[in-house]
């Protein structure tokens, strides 16, 4: 007897229809299965087996195929347990064939027959709605993630029998529509944790200020500081400072983390940004993605959000080059033999490092580095990098008195009602183009948006001297200043402006002044 | 004592070529010889005979005195071509100054012009890794000396020493820079400029053959030379144990006077220096005074030490008062004089513009002048 059973694969964050077949006909005992098969899909084999067995569920012994299709692209993960006993409990007549047709299944099924969890459900969910499916069999504690896809009926697979009673209940529309709690808010959660908030922060009116630019025209920020500055405190509240996520914008972020088994990490604020910072020992494969079938990296993790690097100069070589390209992008692409994998990697990078070695640069009698140490330190960053780098601030020790002040700091969400409103005005001006920040304005677009009174212009000239700024160092500048005359409401970039923008300009080797 | 030579011939620069040798033990050596060209053909009996040296020393010279002639020869015309001189104990052009010191250098490689001993001369050392008060106080004296026709001498290094050779050359003073490498090496590669000029308008010398590279163990003993050269030594700023206070141990061996600028007692930095001062060393208030000191009243311009007056504002006094000459960081200032982001700005731009304060590294501000 035959039988076809749907189910799908995860293809970077796509996913592709696989149908699984299965054959069961006389003949010598065996069991087959074919089709392009990665060894987690053969040892498949053996988890149904052992699954059917315990579901209590007798087979006679019968020569079994079963092939997936198309049968060109390479089958991996643990999805295909629960589609493949399905296809075979049908060959062998056990479950009414009309029974499994129109749904889609997915799961990784254990020896005792119950279903597992597994990674790219969201992906898969999707694909099955625009195939045209409107039914998805998916383990229970998928369900959630599931549910994120409207329009579409979700079937919660807990275990082998239960699932078999399931679709017989649904082919005969006995089943209700049983509401499993959606705990997805759309909005953000509301607790945010306490020592993330601004408020949290004392003084560092300077650090609060580049924070708050940095996110209004979402530029990607360096922080430069000792150890115990405050620099990673700071680093979290920007994302708190962040307005949410339109609803495009987390579902796309939520197949990066659905594909990436991280749904999990998701599911309580599924509106908020992404915050991630990796420690400095991650792998090249680890920030941009990678495997046979490339996973999303940190950088996409981060989509959409922060990616906070901290002790950025601890990082590999390797790892900090590899950002530049994104960065410009705004995806990264990932080629492998099976494929080019794209991934969305639309990220604002917040970067911390030390001064020097020791952290104590330019206080010259307590650091202890010399002049070649300083630069070896700085070298590690390369100068690309450091071009990407639009806000540049110096972090200093809290003094004790900021720390014990009792007044009330600004609390994150006033700041970011602020953000918001800054991010409306940039929305506004680059209506119709693929920009949305500030930090995005092409140079070439420069004179059209960022139009300088004559005073800060003539300031803008005096300073391109004085510091020896490069070309690029100019527009970062220019970049920046926009922003704050947007924060200001500003329509054209005033002296005031052009002058805060220059004290947060990027570090410059020229800047550290040897001679 | 024979007649002086004038022209050192290539055995000279054999010998002062040397490095296992002393300074003292070459001069012994050039003693009992006469002539380096007989040294070099001794027998190597005769040089086993020699009390003074040690058996591995004996060695060595027995090998070194198997060079060919073509060789010796051959690096002599490679000075001559680069324009590196030579000259020898006890030439005329041998500085006079080395001649009494404990263990003066046998041969010195320079380029440029020897200090003459008529100059007096200030040895001008401290601190690599300087604060910017040191840098300054470095810069003010070498220039205030070159006006008075003082000779600096120092050791060309990053910080303390370039800084205030520097500004001598700029001023158009003599300065001599003694280097612990091999002439034609130009260390710290950062003082290119410096050591360019130093060969055309100064002086640069080293006891070391061309090629030596530097090595650790070079720099104390270039540091006698240094203390040896001058008449008085003056120690900017300088660490505990750091090689600043090699030279003012070796500058009190040779008799020389020590002076050094005081700090603040909590200072690494001037922790070295101050220690100096606690252990008898003259304190260095300005450079009027300290050549006084020295019995030196040439061209001094009265004039040069009166303070310009600029006239400031209230407000750009205010931020101007909280500024010294530690950096200070544009957060500090913010908070001392409790004035809006913008305003301080301004006013630290328009202080910039009337050069009372520079910004020495990004958004840390300095008082510039010392004197105003």
């Amino acid at each position: 007897m035959y039988s076809i059973v749907s189910t799908a694969i995860v293809c970077g964050i796509q996913s592709i229809l696989i149908q699984v077949e299965a054959d069961v006909c006389d003949g010598m005992p065996a069991f087959e299965m074919v089709g392009v098969l990665s060894s987690e899909v053969k040892e498949a084999k053996e988890r149904i087996r052992a699954a059917i067995r315990n579901s209590g569920i007798r087979l006679a012994p019968k020569k079994i195929t079963v092939n997936l299709y198309p049968a060109d692209i390479r089958k991996s993960g643990t999805v295909f347990d629960l589609p493949i006993a399905l296809a075979i409990l049908a060959a062998y007549g056990r479950i009414p064939r009309e029974h499994l047709e129109g749904i889609l299944f997915a799961g990784e099924i254990s020896l005792n027959g119950e279903i597992r969890p597994t990674s790219g459900i969201l992906p898969m969910v999707l694909a099955a709605r625009e195939a045209g499916k409107h039914v998805v069999c998916v383990p229970i504690n998928n369900v959630q993630e599931a549910q994120i896809v409207q329009g579409i009926t979700i079937l919660p697979g807990e275990n082998l029998n239960q699932v078999i009673a399931l679709i017989q209940a649904f082919f005969e529309k006995k089943w209700e529509y049983d509401d499993i709690d959606r705990e997805l808010e759309d909005g953000l959660a509301e607790e945010q944790s306490l020592d993330c908030d601004f408020a949290a922060i004392h003084g560092q009116k300077l650090l609060k200020r580049a924070c708050e630019i940095a996110a209004s025209g979402r530029h990607n920020m360096l922080m430069l500081g000792s150890p115990g500055s405050g620099k990673t405190m700071a680093a979290q509240a920007v994302a708190t400072i962040l307005p949410p996520l339109t609803q495009e914008e987390a579902l796309e972020l939520a197949k990066v983390y659905s594909v990436t088994g991280l749904f999990e990490q998701r599911k309580k604020n599924f509106r908020e940004r992404p915050f991630r910072s990796p420690h400095h020992t991650v792998s090249l494969a680890g920030i941009a993605g990678g495997g046979v079938v490339p996973k999303p990296g940190e950088l996409s993790l981060a989509h959409k959000g922060v990616l906070f690097l901290d002790e950025l100069t601890e990082f590999q070589k390797p790892v900090l080059e590899v950002l530049r390209q994104p960065l410009e992008e705004r995806e990264i692409r990932l080629v492998r033999k099976s494929g080019t994998y794209f991934y969305p990697a639309d990220i604002m990078l917040i970067a911390a490092m030390n001064p020097c070695n020791c952290g104590y640069f330019p206080d010259r009698n307590r650091c202890t580095c010399s002049r070649a140490m300083i630069e070896r330190h700085l070298n590690k960053i390369s100068r690309p990098l450091l071009d990407r780098m639009d806000l540049c601030v110096e972090v200093r020790r809290p003094v004790l008195s900021e720390l014990s002040a009792k007044q009330p700091e600004e609390t994150s969400a006033e700041i970011r009602s602020r953000v918001e409103k800054t991010q409306r005005v940039q929305q506004q001006r680059f209506q119709g183009t693929e920009i949305l920040y500030n930090s995005q304005i092409p140079v070439g677009a420069m004179e059209q948006w960022c139009s300088l009174e004559p005073e800060g212009e003539q300031l803008l000239k005096e300073s391109f001297e004085r510091l020896e700024l490069t070309a690029r160092g100019y527009y970062r500048i220019i970049r920046v200043a926009r922003t704050i005359a947007d924060m200001e409401g500003a329509d054209q970039i005033n002296r005031a402006h052009i002058q805060e923008s220059i004290l947060f300009r990027s570090i410059d080797r020229k800047v550290w002044n040897w001679e | 004592m024979k007649e002086q030579r004038e022209k050192a011939t290539k055995y000279d620069y054999w010998l002062s070529g040397l490095v296992f040798l002393t300074g003292r033990k070459k001069i012994c050596l050039k003693e009992i010889f006469q002539e380096t060209e007989n040294l070099y053909r001794a027998n190597t009996k005769k040089i086993h005979q020699l009390t003074f040296l040690t058996e591995r020393e004996k060695q060595r010279l027995i090998e070194a005195m198997r060079e060919p002639e073509e060789k010796l020869s051959q690096r002599m015309e490679y000075c001559i071509q680069n324009r590196i001189y030579l000259t020898v104990w006890p030439d005329s052009q041998y500085p006079k100054r080395l001649k009494n010191i404990y263990n003066p250098p046998y041969g010195l490689f320079y380029r440029g012009t020897m200090p003459k001993q008529s100059q007096p001369a200030v040895g001008v050392v401290g601190a690599r890794n300087c604060s910017h008060y040191g840098k300054l106080m470095a810069e003010k004296i070498g220039c205030e000396l070159a006006k008075a026709g003082v000779a600096v001498i120092s050791g060309m290094a990053i910080g303390v020493d370039g800084a205030a050779q520097r500004a001598a050359v700029k001023e158009g003073g003599y300065s001599c820079g003694v280097l612990g490498c091999g002439i034609d090496v130009c260390y710290p590669s950062d003082s290119r400029q410096l050591y360019g000029q130093l060969g055309e308008e100064g002086c640069v010398l080293s006891e070391y053959p061309p090629h030596t590279k530097p090595l650790a163990m070079y720099f104390p003993q270039r540091n006698r030379i240094i203390s040896g050269l001058s008449d008085c030594v003056l120690v900017v700023e300088a660490k505990e144990h750091s090689g600043s206070l090699i030279t003012a141990d070796f500058a009190l061996e040779q008799g020389r006077d020590i002076y050094a600028v005081p700090g603040r007692a909590t200072d690494a930095l001037s922790q070295g220096t101050n220690w100096l001062i606690r252990q008898g060393a003259g304190i260095f208030l300005n450079v009027e005074d300290f050549l006084k000191e020295m019995h030196i009243f040439t061209r001094i311009e009265e004039n040069y030490f009166t303070k310009q007056k600029v006239p400031l504002e209230k407000l750009e006094r205010l931020v101007y008062s909280c500024l010294g000459l530690t950096p200070r960081s544009l957060e500090d200032l913010l908070e001392e004089t409790r004035l809006s982001l913008g305003v301080l700005l301004e006013l630290l731009e328009t202080l910039q513009k009337k050069g009372c304060v520079s910004e020495i590294y990004k958004n840390y501000y300095v008082c510039s002048d010392v004197f105003v």
